[in-house]
């Protein structure tokens, strides 16, 4: 034994001599801390944003989103797609770009997109998610005369239409279904029966075993896209490198739409899980771009003089939002009245200093300062005021007893003691931050609160079903869409409606928003919104999150955006050693 | 000595059932919403479509049938009625997840990964061929440092009482910890970059397979030193007391008045016999080394089977959890009858009793 472990020791010894050459560097190729593994590739799954981030480049959408202008753009599309109306549906034209073509050289086609649509409804594959998200999509009809124009089909009518209908990847046919075995069958079938039909169906059952079979999952070269990179390399767990196709067909086009530039040769996501060992790896030079960087990570690594050197440092307001949310069911908070006193305990200057370093956007509600003119400015923002929280709990017929506490009286004449619980994902330090100052405002007078970290899929499964009191969570956005249906319509009770408010005024109002094309009234009704979401608080927006990126001083043109990854891969150019903040 | 190795082994199959069969049920009577949420939340939020409860349960029905969720978790369930009366037992036959997932078991299957749709027997090769290096190498180094330390402890009993101390109060460090330090010591700009970083290069077809297993071993070196110093302590301050023992005993002193020399009491005589206590130890490394060490595979970004296990149980990743669960008992099972062995071939007392 002991001469096996001096073997060992003297190879350690012997490599680590020939092995000091540092780390390699490959010329033109940017190198990107990922904190896991996308899992997948499979363009229907789209699994996590890795994986987003990963398809994105190796396949298109009809439309894209211009991330620092907050714009959609044509991708695929030659132009913004054509709307018309027809009783109660919604007709999306789109025609494609001329010269968009497969790896093979064939010409991407209306029937592509067909194709894609079938395999988003066919059972067996996993697919539910996106399924769910374009199921508004009805048919699709061909133009005789041109086979890159095709007209979507929606049911119903929402502005939101445009960008959802332009917003999946287009796959190709001829890999997976030569002979358009699935062309006879229309997306109208596909929708309508039920899952033992299709299963029976042997056109179906074919087509999701050779999908199946090509395990897209983890070979995505088996369904080339017509994006500008091919996958090169996936160690899985360690990293994944891409490579800009030579010969892409959008390098022909002239003139050169700026939107489909594709600028580093290569692109390598590296997956390390722990922040810490990211910030050296890029202080080492071994890592060129650390998104959303913790804020102590960030500012820790910006109060270094060598740091500084090396690395260029940028910050973006996100639409990503931290919210304290009540259960309106629930009997102690079921009154407006004590939401708005409560709301009035959380210091968010003072939360914002503590976790975002001053750095994150406050807010009036869920919308944005940045989306002016939808951003309500006459409201006030939520004041930290302990004095205003007593007013407002005595207004809500709440009575400070000796001993300190709050009571009061239900209608059928039982006493309510007012403390709650708080719950919110466990080892999260900005979550519990923000509770800790809220239970310690709150103890000040009177008011006894548990805090209570969670187990994220227990916490989800309690928020679903109204098990719990108040919650802490995040909330994802974009500066597209204004659709709170999902997260504050009664009809999404049990779903993601987690607060379980709404009032038939409410979802009207909810309603109208999500359906108004015209942008001055859409900017009444999102105002009327915000104002209506301050005085019934079934949840206090608090700030909206800044995103943090650190990239090396040797490349540039980042585009950080508040939407993640919170940059733009394929405008990055490399350039020589420069600082900018 | 053979037949009471396979008594053992026959006996590790109930044990090893019962283990697996525990965690299954165990793990199944958590909510699954997370695994749900992935596939469905992640696309509608704010700022996408809303869908209706119904809508939402019937994806979640889809889901359930494509990852076999479906059908009832066991042979029969307790219903408690609505009123929350009588408890009423429900038979489910035989087509339940557990009976299906055993009888995989016995085909030699372990399922697929609901996350990547991987089969979880070869995501558990893939990641054992990162885990069992550095695992192993580091459980040969510790024994091998333990053993010449030990023995080194013996002749110099002066500096004994100083390095049982460092070694007590590296073992009070929790492995994060230790490496941690290590990482901020030897792999940082600001102090010495003497080791990389994270992970494993990236072999070009130029490199030298002599540069390759170099840049390997470099890479292994951190991730490796942690888990030496992490068993080191136990092991030696175990051997030593057991070393000590044996060197009051009748026969060292006996071998020392014989005028044999103390080098040679200890080699030849005494450490034979010490090494007993420690055998169970030393055993008890073989899980270890194929369950890995998530804290140094998420520190040093390895892609082992601690990381694998860890990223299975945030996700309800469940076929690839029971999977390794199955190899993790059955290894920690089978540490128990290599145990055994060691004892028969060390202590003659045990095999003059059968």
């Amino acid at each position: 034994m002991l001469r096996i472990a001096k073997f060992i020791f003297i190879l350690f010894i012997i490599t680590e001599c020939i092995a000091c050459s540092g780390p390699k560097k490959h010329s033109g190729t940017i190198r990107i801390r990922w904190a896991q593994d996308p899992e997948t590739l499979d363009p229907l799954a789209m699994a996590n944003i890795y994986a987003d981030e990963g398809l994105n480049l190796l396949h298109t959408s009809l439309l894209a989103f211009d991330n620092p202008k907050g714009q959609l753009i044509p991708w695929l599309a030659s132009k913004t797609p054509v709307v018309r109306y027809k009783d109660s549906l919604t007709l999306i034209t789109y025609t494609l770009r001329d010269g968009a073509t497969w790896d093979n050289g064939q010409p991407v086609q209306a029937h592509d997109v067909a194709f894609t649509l079938k395999a988003m409804n066919c059972p067996g594959l996993p697919n539910e998610g996106i399924k769910v998200r374009l199921d508004f999509i009805r048919d699709i009809q061909f133009d005789p005369h041109d086979s890159r124009r095709f007209t979507l089909v929606c049911k119903g009518k929402s502005p939101d239409y445009i960008r959802e209908s332009g917003n999946f990847f287009i796959l190709p046919e001829y890999a997976l279904d030569k002979v358009g075995t699935l062309r006879p069958i229309s997306l109208t079938y596909l929708q309508h029966s039920d899952t033992v039909t299709l299963a029976r169906n042997p056109v179906l059952s074919a087509f999701v075993s050779r999908y199946q079979a090509a395990d897209l999952a983890h070979h995505p070269d088996r369904l080339p896209g017509c994006g500008p990179y091919q996958l090169e390399q996936w160690q899985s767990g360690q990293f994944l490198r891409f490579r800009r196709k030579s010969n892409w067909w959008a390098t022909q086009l002239r003139p050169f739409p700026i939107q489909l530039a594709a600028h580093p040769k290569a692109i390598e996501y590296r997956i390390i899980p722990n922040p810490g060992t990211s910030l050296l790896a890029l202080r080492e030079g071994t890592l060129d771009v650390y998104p959303l960087i913790p804020a102590k990570d960030f500012n820790s690594l910006r109060a270094s003089a060598s740091a500084r050197q090396k690395l260029n440092f940028y910050t973006h307001p996100s639409y990503e939002i931290v919210t304290l949310g009540f259960n309106t069911k629930q009997p102690l908070l079921e009154d407006r009245l004590t939401r708005q006193a409560l709301s009035h305990l959380l210091n968010i200057p003072g939360l914002i200093q503590a976790t975002e370093y001053g750095l994150a956007e406050r807010t009036v509600g869920l919308i944005s300062k940045r989306s002016r003119p939808y951003y309500n400015d006459s409201l006030p923002l939520l004041s930290y005021d302990p004095a205003q929280t007593v007013v407002l709990l005595q207004k809500a017929g709440w009575l400070r007893q000796a001993d300190g506490n709050w009571f009061r009286r239900t209608v059928n004449g039982a006493a309510q003691k007012l403390a709650f619980t708080i719950n919110y994902r466990a080892n999260d330090p900005l979550f519990e931050q923000i509770g800790l100052q809220f239970q310690n405002a709150a103890k000040a007078i009177g008011i006894a609160i548990n805090l209570k970290p969670t187990e994220s899929s227990l916490l989800s499964a309690r928020l679903r079903e109204g098990s719990y009191d108040v919650y802490i969570r995040t909330i994802a956005g974009n500066p597209f869409i204004f659709n709170f249906a999902p997260i504050l319509h009664t009809a999404s009770i049990g779903v993601l409606n987690y607060t379980r408010f709404g009032t038939a005024n409410s979802d009207k109002l909810i309603e109208a928003i999500s359906a108004e094309a015209d942008q001055k009234r859409k900017v009444l009704l999102l105002r009327k919104f915000q104002l209506l979401l301050q005085q019934e608080s079934p949840l206090v927006p608090l700030f909206f999150l800044p995103y943090r990126l650190v990239a090396s001083n040797q490349i540039a043109n980042l585009q950080p955006s508040g939407i993640k990854p919170g940059y733009e891969v394929k405008a990055i150019i490399t350039q020589p050693a420069h600082n900018s903040q | 000595m053979l037949r009471l190795l396979l008594t053992r082994l026959l006996r590790l199959l109930p044990v090893t059932w019962g283990i697996v069969s525990v965690f299954f049920l165990l793990s199944r009577a958590l909510p699954d919403d997370q695994l749900l949420a992935r596939a469905i939340e992640s696309q509608l939020d704010t700022g996408s479509r809303a869908i209706t409860a119904p809508q939402r349960q019937a994806l979640e029905l889809q889901l359930r049938r494509r990852l076999g969720l479906d059908k009832p978790v066991f042979y029969f369930s307790i219903q408690r009625s609505a009123t929350g009366g009588q408890s009423h037992w429900r038979w489910h036959g035989l087509r339940n997840q557990y009976h299906l997932w055993w009888l995989d078991v016995v085909r030699g299957e372990l399922g697929r990964s609901y996350r990547d749709n991987k089969p979880v027997a070869s995501l558990l090769i893939e990641t054992l061929r990162f885990t069992l290096p550095f695992t192993a190498a580091a459980a040969f180094l510790a024994i091998g440092a333990a053993l010449w330390l030990s023995l080194w402890m013996t002749r110099h009993s002066r500096w004994r009482s100083y390095l049982l101390t460092i070694l007590y109060s590296l073992d009070a460090l929790p492995l994060f910890v230790v490496a941690l330090v290590l990482l901020y010591l030897l792999a940082n700009p600001d102090m010495l970059a003497l080791f990389p970083v994270y992970g494993f290069d990236n072999p070009e077809p130029t490199d030298t397979w002599l540069a390759n297993v170099g840049s390997y071993l470099h890479h292994l070196a951190l991730p490796v030193f942690s888990l030496v110093l992490i068993t080191l302590p136990g092991l030696v301050t175990q051997l030593d007391a057991s070393l000590q023992h044996e060197l009051q005993t009748a026969y060292a002193v006996t071998a020392r008045a014989k005028g044999l020399a103390f080098r040679q009491v200890v080699r030849h005589h005494t450490l034979r016999n010490a090494l007993l206590p420690v055998v169970a130890l030393v055993t008890d490394l073989l899980p270890a080394m194929v369950a890995g060490a998530v804290v140094v595979e998420v520190i040093f970004a390895l892609p082992g089977m601690g990381r694998l296990l860890a990223d299975a149980a945030a996700a309800r990743d469940y076929p690839v959890l029971q999977g390794s669960v199955l190899l993790i008992a059955s290894v920690r099972l089978l540490s128990h009858i290599v145990a055994d062995g060691l004892y028969w071939q060390l202590d003659p007392r045990l095999r003059s009793q059968l």
